[in-house]
Parts: structure tokens; sequence; C-alpha cells
């Protein structure tokens, strides 16, 4: 009897945490894609008006169109730029300098310290005197959004040279005679993808879903693009929203998944 | 001048892109931020400093550390609660693999979509607003709305929880199941293990988790924005500030209380680094 008392209520306690997760996403993908007022919903109603039209009116709208290819372009620039600056850093600390990596892990915990709405008022006093021209362009967010996903792309590069022992890896390569430009791009590398297409994935998934940075230097991405779409146009921003959940959703699930199969000991929290 | 060795020189390659990075886009701007906030009107002085801590700034940092602290304190036991339950159960096994994944994508999802999904859920046209008015219950009149403080408690524990959830697995995976049965043989009961063992072990990686929930949640913007710009919370006033709808020579104030918040957040960082040390000498071997 007590075991069954256990059960049942570890059991309610899941279905309660499960409705609460699941509850607002439908209730935002009613808003978006049924047409009937709260006030008019009855039972007779409640099948009524639906209609995807939402979605195809977000993506045939071309400011959202325009807001989704600079927020792709960011993405893009972010996990280049962060990649070009970590690997050759997480790749000699790891070979010539191992002792080293407690610093440099402490170093890319930074960005945790000054959030983006810390750091985004340090930039506007600094860069809008110094150099305006910085400011002018949708780009100049690329070097802030890589810092943010710095701590993660860190500790998945780094995972990654440990799973697979690079120190040897590199030993190997070089009493055969293999030059560094060899070693990183032809041994080093290929065996990284897991981690690098972690951590790639989760800077996009960051970068999709960044409000602070890109409203209050007020440039038009996606997420910023969204809150002003939904107060114009409230249903197909609610569906674009969605879509924007899915999407992110459908990366880090991905992460996770790459992440398991490897058995690489990354947290998606960056801690 | 003194030949690099080769070692040398490939270190500064890397280092030195990476140095001049961190220095220009995060601690210039950060320390020329604390300076002018400890430098207001170009003299030293603590004015600022102190300035920004009265009248509604000081109601902004009582507001966002209530909030802070809050949603640490119920996310941490519901999200730690919850790892305990999973580990104690082994049936569905898809159901293991799906929560890690659904909460690694559920404790990023603060922002902009999480904000519309809780206004169709909990704002005054809300979907349960109305299921709840059928039954006689006006929850907005409770106070939860998506504009009042419970409200933006249950919006943060939507990516709260499921964080606590991941940062403590680890350490409640570590609790061995030997432990159990050695308690169990000497003659203590479920209650009498979890209070002798089970907690004071995993005290120190729950109080690290609800710091991370802390700074998580201080920090969080785009969710507070969406929900209510006007709030008095500190992320929105240095929006307020910042956006120039201050008399001009009020920018210092708006330095000061970042100073503030990073001062809060590294002193966060520090003990939350110091208690996973502790916890790590549980979790490893």
């Amino acid at each position: 009897m007590d075991a069954v008392m256990k059960s049942l209520l570890k059991w309610a306690f899941l279905i309660a945490l499960a409705l609460f997760f699941l509850l607002p996403m439908l209730a935002m993908a009613r808003f978006a894609f049924q047409s009937v007022p709260v006030v008019l919903l009855t039972p007779e109603t409640l099948f009524t008006g639906w209609s995807i039209d939402p979605i195809v009116e977000s993506f045939t709208n071309p400011q959202a169109l325009s807001a989704a290819r600079t927020s792709i372009m960011l993405a893009a620039l972010t996990i280049l730029l962060n990649l070009v600056l970590l690997i050759p850093l997480a790749v000699v600390t790891e070979i010539k300098a191992p002792r080293l990596r407690p610093y440099l892990t402490a170093v890319t915990l930074l960005p945790w310290v000054v959030p983006p709405i810390a750091l985004v008022v340090g930039v506007a006093a600094t860069f809008r005197t110094g150099a305006p021209w910085f400011l002018a362009s949708v780009y100049s967010l690329v070097p802030f959004y890589a810092l943010w996903a710095m701590p993660f792309t860190y500790r998945a590069l780094d995972a990654g040279l440990r799973a697979i022992s690079a120190r040897t890896l590199f030993e190997a390569a070089r009493s055969m005679g293999a030059s560094m430009p060899v070693i990183v791009f032809r041994v080093l590398l290929p065996n990284m993808t897991a981690s690098i297409v972690a951590a790639s994935a989760l800077t996009a998934a960051m970068v999709l879903g960044e409000f602070a940075f890109a409203s209050l230097l007020l440039k038009e991405t996606l997420p910023t693009f969204l809150v002003n779409y939904q107060r114009s146009d409230a249903r197909n921003g609610l569906a674009l929203a969605l879509v924007i959940l899915l999407v992110t959703a459908v990366g880090i699930a991905a992460v996770v998944r790459v992440l398991r199969r490897r058995g690489l000991n990354v947290q998606t929290t960056g801690i | 001048m003194a030949r690099m060795s080769r070692e040398t020189r490939t270190g500064l390659y890397v280092a030195v892109p990476f140095a001049l990075f961190i220095g220009l886009f995060l601690l210039y701007p950060t320390g020329a931020i604390i300076y002018s906030a400890f430098t207001p009107g170009d003299q030293l002085s603590l004015d600022g400093i102190l300035r920004s801590l009265s009248g509604t700034y000081r109601q902004g940092f009582i507001n966002s550390t209530v909030l802070a602290v809050t949603t640490a304190l119920i996310g941490g036991v519901i999200g730690m609660l919850l790892a305990v339950v999973m580990r104690s159960l082994e049936r569905p096994r898809w159901l293991h693999s799906s929560l890690d994944s659904w909460s690694a994508v559920a404790s990023q999802l603060g922002g902009v979509p999480l904000a519309f999904a809780f206004i169709a859920a909990i704002g005054t046209q809300g979907l349960l607003t109305k299921v709840f008015a059928q039954v006689g219950i006006n929850i907005n009149d409770l106070g939860v709305s998506p504009t009042g403080f419970w409200g933006l408690v249950i919006v943060y524990l939507y990516f709260q929880i499921p964080l606590m959830f991941l940062v403590s697995l680890p350490a409640i995976n570590g609790l061995r199941r030997t432990w159990r049965e050695a308690a169990a043989i000497m003659g203590a009961s479920g209650a009498r293990y979890w209070v002798r063992v089970g907690i004071p072990i995993l005290t120190p990686a729950a109080l690290g988790g609800m710091l991370l929930l802390f700074v998580n949640s201080f920090a969080a913007y785009a969710t507070a924005y969406v929900l209510n710009p006007g709030g008095a919370l500190v992320p929105l006033q240095i929006r307020f500030l910042l956006q120039g709808n201050v008399i001009s020579g009020e920018e210092d104030l708006g330095y000061a209380i970042v100073t503030w918040v990073i001062g809060i957040l590294m002193a966060s960082l520090f003990l939350l680094t110091w208690l996973q040390r502790r916890t790590l000498r549980w979790t490893q071997s």
C-alpha cells in the first residue's frame, strides 16, 4: 500500500510538471491557429476557425524574411568567429600547456559575470563615442554574441580534445613527420566533429533567441522583429514565435543526442 | 632581441588574438563602466555608487533580488526533486532520455517566445485564465498574471526548473545505492537516510545549483521586458537609463547600477565554483 502511494505521488508530480511545461505552448498554438476569441470559446466553437494561414503569412512577410536572414547570418558569423578563436587556443593548450586549462576555463566563464544587459551599457558608452561607425552595422553584434556563446563552446571543444586524447594523436602524427597544419586539419579536427557540431548548433540556438543586445542597440533581428510583429499582428507573431521555438528545440535536442552518443561530458548549461 | 622558441611563438599566435578579443569587447567596456561608476563628474567619489541604491533604484534591486531568490528556491527544490524522482524510476527508459533533451531545450528558452506563450496562457485573455474563470477562480486577481510578481515567478520557473534538474543530475547520480543499503542494514528508515546521509551530501550541489538559478534570473532581460517593460526590475531600469530617458548627467547612475550587478554576479559565481569543488568530491571517483 505504501509503495503504491509513493508511486502514485511520483507520477502525480511528473504529470503536474508535464502540464506546466505543455499548457503554455498549447495555449500559444491555439491563439496562433484558431481565430476564435477566448470569450467566445465554448465546446461548440472549439473546433471552428482553425487554420495555418498565420504561419504562411509570417513566412511571406518580407520584413520577417529579412530579419530571419540577419539572424542566420549573425549565427553563422558568430560560430565562425568562435571556432577561429577557440580551436587553436584549445588545441595548443591541450597539447603544449595542459596546466593552463583551469585558467582558460575560468576566463571563458567571464561572459557570465557580465551579462548582456550590463555589457551593452559598456559597449554603448565606449564604442558610441570612440568608434560610432562600428555600432552602425548589425554585424557589430557578432563579437558580443561570440562572447556569450564562449563558455559552452570552449567546454565542448575541450571535452572533444580530451575524449580523443589529442596529445597522443599529436605525438604520433608528429613522430611520423606531419606538420602542424596537417595535424590540426587532417588528424585533430576530423575527430572533433561531434563537439564542433554541438557547439555550433547551441550557438545558433542562442543567437536566434538573443534579445537584450539587439533590442538595446536597436538592431532588427528575429527576436526584436518578433516583438513588434506581435504587437501589430498578434496571431502571425505567435505563429512565428512557435516556429522559432520549434527550430531552437530541435537544434538543442540534436546537440544533446550528439553529445550523448559520443559520450562527451559537456553540459549545455555551459557550467 | 632574444630568440623565441618555436613553442612560445605558436603560443603567442593563438593567445594574442584571443586576449585582444576578450580585452577589446569584454574587459575594456566593462572596465570603462566600473571606472566611470567610481568617478562621477570626473572625480573620485562613491556618490553614484551609493545613489544607485536609493529611491526607485533601491526598489529595483529589492524586487530583482526577491524575484531571483524566490525562483531560485522554488525552481531549485522542484528541479532537484524531479532529479530524485527520475532516479528512482527505472521503468520507462524513453522518459529519461526525452526529459534530458527537453530540459536542455527548456533551460535555454528564456526570451520572447516564452513570454508570448505565458501571455496566451495566463494573460487577461489567456486560455487558462478562461478555464479557471469557468470554475469561478479569477487567477489574475490572485496575482497570477504575466505582469504581476507571481506571474513572473511562474514564467521564470519554466526555464529555472529544467536548469536545476540538469545541474543537479550529476550529484543525484553520485548517491551510491550501497550507501542506502548500508543505512538500511543498520536500521535506518528511508526518511532517516535522507536526513542523515542524502541531504547533507546533496547540500553543496543544491546550493550551487540555486546560485546558478539566482544569477540566471537576476540578469534575465528579454522575458521581463516583453511581459512588463515598465517593471521595477534592475535589468529594465538599466534599459531605461541607457536609452537616454533621463536628464543628461545621469549616465553615471546607470554605470553605478551596472557595477552593482557585475559585483553581485561575480560574488555569486565565485561562491558557485567553490561549492562545485566541494560537490566534485562526492560525484567523482
